[in-house]
């Protein structure tokens, strides 16, 4: 469930990866999606090493299958999470962007 | 202290549409009960091994709930740890006896997942990730397609390998009764069923099931002088991150090397000396995985032994892996799986496991993992 302060508070914390650039460690495309995602499957799930050592998650946006390697180099984005749930707060937040 | 397991039960795991989840619960115990021969007064305590009855049923405080519906006067607890569920709750169960409260306990699983839609369900089920998991969009199929990916690159393993997994798991299920598939596949089958999560396939992709298991476990010499009474001679749990990218490695999963290692310290014995074993194949990558965590084969190396029928009914010379048939064929009603691995190993080594008997079977192992392999649960049991 999600609520307007958990989005509030999530913001504040994705604040400090934007704009970070890394690279692709392991992926998968998700082709059976939960609900609210289903519009934008297929799509890429990443884990990605940003500079600096730290790992994060993330759905990659603007991608081909070219861009689906290891080591492949990507950026944080902001973007749209998935469909607005039944609050109405549209979720924000990161994608990795290849570059 | 010694602890007995003097009964066990499964029901059938399968889509039980007409069967709620009291009636499975109710069916578990009372056939464990039967096992034991005890009446249900001498129960001291239920631990019940539950992950998605809040987010899915709207129904919590399963402890009251089931105790309830079972009529024990007992005290009464849920555990929840995502896919690892029963077997914490058998651990809390365990330690509770050890620790004198309680001389004889049950310990119960039971998920009911088909009375709801499959994307609803994956994402009650993401409730065991971390919330940057859930943003991506990932599932659990995507988080093991990851690990499947990093293992590939690393080690050479093939989608073949992984397909060998569900094609062996398959063939055990066909021999289990109350297995949710009868079917046996092929290699072929399994490559061209749809792609869920790349490299993963549907047929790589243990099911949604419903089902429930009870094991009833004692410190009560006498209830234990029964010929079949099985021994629980180490419980052990250990933890991780809960995400995989706060993980060192992606080719294995590090709680279940802890909770194997400390498991076998215990009790003194090796990988070798495991007849049988039940291990966590959420997806057929996870069987690889637990199969070199626990230390059963070097890291790499247990993809082509499995493929070659090195722990198979039948072609296997030391150790069966998942003669239930494994969550891929037996079935993954998730809070339910981590009891009914070990009540199967104790139909095992009573020599009570009919068509899918493995021979002079006297240890076993089961391995539980929940999430990603955030949580781990391993028990080894002997005759």
């Amino acid at each position: 469930m999600n609520s307007p302060v958990k989005i509030w508070r999530n913001q504040q914390r994705i604040a400090g990866l934007l704009a970070r650039e890394g690279r692709i460690v392991s992926w998968t495309i998700v082709r059976v999606p939960p609900s609210g995602f289903s519009g934008l499957a297929p799509y890429p799930v990443a884990i990605v090493e940003l500079a600096g050592g730290k790992r994060i998650t993330a759905q990659l946006v603007d991608w081909s299958e070219k861009d689906l390697a290891f080591g492949r180099k990507v950026k944080v984005v902001v973007r749209r999470i998935s469909d607005p749930p039944t609050e109405g707060v549209i979720p924000y937040g990161i994608k990795a962007k290849p570059l | 202290m010694k602890i007995y397991v003097t009964g066990a039960a499964t029901t059938k795991f399968g889509e039980l549409w007409a069967v709620s989840p009291r009636h499975l619960a109710g069916e578990a115990v009372q056939k464990a009960l039967a096992d034991a021969s005890l009446d249900k007064k001498h129960i001291q305590a239920l631990f019940v091994g539950n992950m998605l009855s809040g987010m899915l049923g709207g129904q919590e405080h399963l402890g009251a709930f089931f105790a309830e519906e079972l009529g024990l006067s007992a005290a009464a607890f849920k555990i929840e740890g995502a896919c690892a569920s029963g077997g914490l709750a058998l651990h809390n169960a365990v330690n509770s006896v050890l620790s004198g409260q309680y001389e004889t306990v049950v310990a119960l699983g039971v998920e009911k997942m088909t009375d709801h839609k499959p994307e609803d369900v994956a994402v009650a089920l993401m409730g065991a990730g971390s919330d940057e998991e859930r943003q991506a969009g990932a599932t659990f199929p995507g988080l093991y397609a990851i690990l499947a990916r990093a293992h590939m690159k690393e080690f050479g393993t093939t989608e073949e390998d992984l397909a060998a997994v569900a094609v062996k798991n398959h063939f055990h299920a066909s021999l289990n009764p109350n297995a949710q598939f009868h079917s046996s596949i092929t290699i072929e089958q399994v490559m061209h069923s749809s792609c869920i999560a790349d490299p993963l396939k549907l047929l790589d992709c243990s099911p949604i099931s419903d089902g429930a298991a009870a094991v009833i476990i004692t410190s009560d010499k006498k209830q234990a002088t029964r010929k079949n009474s099985v021994q629980i001679i180490a419980s052990t749990v250990a933890t991780d991150t809960l995400g995989l990218a706060e993980r060192r490695s992606l080719t294995g999963l590090a709680a279940t090397q802890t909770a194997g290692k400390k498991a076998f310290r215990i009790t003194g014995i090796t990988p070798a000396d495991i007849d049988v074993a039940e291990v966590h194949d959420c997806f057929t990558i996870a069987e690889i995985l637990a199969m070199e965590d626990l230390g059963f084969y070097k890291k790499g190396k247990a993809a082509g032994a499995i493929a070659k029928g090195e722990t198979r009914l039948g072609t296997s010379k030391n150790l069966v892996v998942n003669p239930s048939g494994g969550l891929k064929g037996c079935g993954h009603p998730v809070g339910a799986t981590g009891i009914k691995q070990v009540a199967e190993i104790v139909e095992q080594l009573r020599g009570r496991a009919a068509d899918r008997q493995v021979k002079n079977a006297n240890i076993g192992l089961t391995h539980n993992v929940g999430g990603s392999g955030a949580t781990a649960v391993v028990h080894i049991l002997k005759k």
